[in-house]
């Protein structure tokens, strides 16, 4: 590859995809960077294009990281001879950037910018990867219990809209980057500009900031820059991984929005599209990005990914293909956030790859196991209850409706983000405790206490507290 | 997709299904509260007639009896409960058993052990799953009793009251009789009456001017009262009875009812959701093969 600059000039704009006519001896690679400038109403602009594909006739088709306002045809483009790269190191700590790697929160020019990586890098190999297992507590009750975490892991975080994604995410950060020795990065993907900056303000509030990246391409921005700054991201956080060896949280709320991008683009590109109407490359988008949010020998990147799913249907092709490649995934429904139980998991749909007794232990094991049977059982008896009453249950069933509508309430529990909402402060509820109240749940050693104080609790104490309180 | 369509149209039809028998049972209940109500009527003369007549003995004749006196130290009393052998009559069996309950709650504080004998398989399980005593139990007859039933247990009852409870164990000092009256078509009411010793009610009307009626008796006050209280006792449980099945199948016709109508909104509401997710089939498919034609067009148009 020449890294002599060439220089073209637009042949066709359509929306954020451009045609760029090229001297044939000097064609730009795929993924290169091009720069073209722009002007209007006055003022003058780069503008980044990424190239996506070389149509013939001298043609490379490129995608646009901005919006094409005011590019006209023969405008001149030229070749920077490289992908789109971001800078890395400690610089990027405490700021805010683009899927450019443009500063926001600063004037880029003020940063003292080392080291620039490209942001399309190749997954580490296998011999590389991290191979032991380990649980990573988070102290909310159901999440531990249902959906235990893997420390270097990738975690899924699927919902509807509504449900409490975006909420639970940042109930993670909030639990999880404070008390955690190694770096953050937060990648925002097409979801609300608001939540960004509500999110840098509030971490600029706490100080995690410090430790933080965050890089933002939230919904305002053209398709191009929402397929893209989740790998920004990504590669601060491998660069945190490989060169500073460090155990990094890599949050990444919406990958939904990535395969969203991708399929504006991939229709745009003149792909024909496949089921649902998504990019024939689905799979391969995803599996090209998940493959390096990775841990190789000692050093973690744990990632959390919130998922939206269309229509509340998980059988969608793009939470579909999310799904395979993560170690937890927990799904929040929309049924449960209904009774006003959050975090809305649903305990039958979520699971986690550790849920084993060779990783979490054979008591945990069992008692997750018993609460998921209580729970199906419940759930298959809702349509006779529906119909007919409960009366018309046997007696042994009548009590395990009893018992599952229990544990169900005693599945929310109180956030620490939601305090705004609810005045509640947070609960952190270490594990064991959390196995041990379950098991004396599924025993029935609290069916005298009314369902009512199990809701929005931390562990059994507070459960006691409430009921003491219900019966004043 | 299609997964989902196919869960829902399986909810569905499972719900049909039960709605085909809710119904039913809602209509057979139906038919058989008349005669049921015919047959509470029927009993009610004699009934009526019969307590009279004991009234008029407890209260007119000195005899001692020990049907009609209490005891000075009671030990143990007996409770009877009425209640269905199927399910599907909503709160029917449970409000009875609810009533029973309270029942031997007021009688436990009064410091007596109370013996249980039950009517219909509901009860039996109920204190069977609980691990409760049961002294005698008969099933098989709740929704058409016949007086044979009524006077095999009214046998038992009158035997164990006739023992004396002091030194025997099956015997008991009181007898209560728990069961469901037949109030009118929408009211039925689980109530708990004591049937022994007899509650000495003294004229319903205020004793008239002049002279008392005189009764005589003839061989003795006993001997009458031997012959009439285990009449009066087996009319009694035999009007509990009727006024119980009567008031079964009038919980269950109500309880069908409310079943039915339930399941038809379950249907309603499953069915617009199968609609949406069909629909939403279609117009994805329309979709695809409009997005695939248009794609092969423009790419063919291309090529030439």
């Amino acid at each position: 590859m020449t890294t002599k600059t060439a220089t073209g000039r637009v042949a066709r704009v359509i929306g954020p995809v451009v045609d760029i006519e090229f001297p044939s001896d000097s064609m730009p690679a795929i993924y290169n960077a091009l720069n073209v400038d722009v002007t209007l109403s006055g003022e003058q602009r780069t503008l980044t294009l990424e190239v996506a594909q070389h149509i013939g006739d001298n043609l490379v088709r490129a995608i646009s990281m901005q919006p094409t306002d005011g590019m006209v045809r023969g405008a001149e483009v030229r070749d920077t001879g490289a992908a789109i790269s971001v800078p890395v190191g400690d610089v990027t700590k405490g700021h805010v950037f683009n899927a450019l790697g443009e500063s926001l929160d600063v004037p880029t020019s003020s940063l003292d910018v080392k080291e620039r990586w490209p942001i399309h890098r190749q997954a580490p190999a296998f011999d590389q990867l991290e191979s032991k297992t380990e649980m990573f507590e988070t102290g909310i009750k159901v999440i531990d219990l249902l959906t235990p975490y893997v420390k270097g892991g990738k975690i899924g975080l699927f919902g509807g809209a509504g449900v409490g994604k975006t909420v639970l995410i940042q109930e993670m950060i909030y639990r999880v980057a404070e008390n955690f020795g190694g770096v953050s990065v937060f990648a925002g993907v097409g979801e609300r500009t608001r939540e960004g900056n509500d999110l840098f303000l509030e971490m600029t509030e706490t100080g995690v900031i410090n430790k933080t990246a965050l890089v933002f391409g939230q919904m305002d921005e053209p398709p191009g820059t929402r397929l893209r700054v989740a790998l920004s991201a990504l590669t601060m956080a491998e660069y945190f991984r490989d060169v500073q060896k460090q155990d990094v949280l890599l949050f990444i709320d919406n990958i939904f929005r990535f395969t969203q991008a991708g399929s504006e683009v991939s229709t745009l590109l003149g792909r024909m599209p496949s089921a649902v109407g998504y990019q024939p490359t689905l799979a391969d988008e995803m599996g090209v990005l998940q493959e390096r949010i990775t841990s190789t020998r000692g050093h973690s990147i744990t990632s959390m990914q919130a998922i939206y799913v269309p229509a509340d249907d998980i059988t969608d092709p793009a939470p579909h293909t999310t799904f395979t490649h993560l170690d937890a995934t927990t799904v929040l429904s929309r049924p449960i956030s209904e009774l006003g139980i959050y975090p809305a998991v649903d305990p039958l749909d979520s699971t986690s790859r550790i849920l084993d007794p060779r990783y979490i232990g054979e008591n945990h094991f069992r008692v997750a196991n018993r609460v998921k049977q209580i729970l199906q059982r419940y759930k298959d008896l809702q349509d006779i209850i529906a119909i007919l009453g409960i009366d018309e249950l046997s007696e042994e069933d009548r009590i395990l409706v009893g018992r599952a509508r229990r544990i169900q309430r005693f599945l929310s529990q109180n956030t620490f983000v939601a305090k705004v909402f609810t005045g509640i402060d947070g609960s952190f509820v270490p594990l064991s405790e959390t196995i041990a109240a379950f098991d004396a749940l599924a025993n029935g050693d609290y069916d005298h206490i009314p369902e009512q104080a199990f809701f929005m609790c931390g562990g059994l104490d507070d459960v006691e507290r409430k009921a003491k309180e219900l019966a004043k | 997709m299609g997964a989902q369509l196919r869960i829902y149209r399986r909810r569905i039809r499972s719900v049909k299904a039960t709605k085909k028998i809710t119904r039913a049972m809602e209509l057979i209940s139906a038919s058989r509260i008349v005669k049921a109500q015919q047959r509470v009527a029927a009993s009610s003369p004699y009934a009526r007639e019969l307590t009279r007549a004991v009234s008029a003995v407890a209260s007119y004749s000195n005899t001692v009896h020990p049907l009609t006196t209490e005891s000075k130290n009671p030990k143990r009393a007996g409770v009877l409960i009425i209640t269905a052998d199927r399910g599907m009559a909503g709160a029917y069996s449970s409000s009875a058993i609810k009533e029973a309950d309270g029942l031997v709650v007021t009688l436990r504080q009064r410091g007596l052990e109370v013996h249980t004998y039950l009517v219909g398989r509901k009860a039996v399980n109920y204190f069977k799953f609980r691990n409760r005593p049961i002294k005698n139990s008969w099933t098989g007859f709740s929704d058409n009793p016949t007086f044979a039933h009524a006077k095999t247990i009214s046998d038992e009852l009158i035997t164990a009251f006739l023992k004396d409870a002091q030194v025997d164990t099956d015997g008991v000092d009181e007898l209560h009789i728990v069961y469901t009256e037949f109030k009118s078509m929408i009211t039925q009411l689980a109530l708990n009456k004591r049937m022994l010793p007899l509650e000495v009610v003294e004229a319903d009307a205020p004793a008239p001017a002049g002279l008392l009626p005189m009764y005589e008796f003839e061989p003795n006050g006993e001997a009458v009262l031997n012959a009439l209280l285990p009449r009066y006792i087996e009319s009694r449980v035999f009007n509990a009875l009727l006024q119980s099945a009567a008031s079964e199948h009038a919980a269950r016709r109500r309880a069908m009812k409310s079943a039915t109508d339930n399941a038809d909104e379950l249907i309603k509401s499953l069915t617009r959701l199968a609609n949406a997710a069909r629909q939403a089939e279609i117009t994805q498919e329309i979709s695809e093969i409009v997005g695939g034609a248009d794609a092969l067009a423009s790419a063919n148009a291309g090529s030439e």
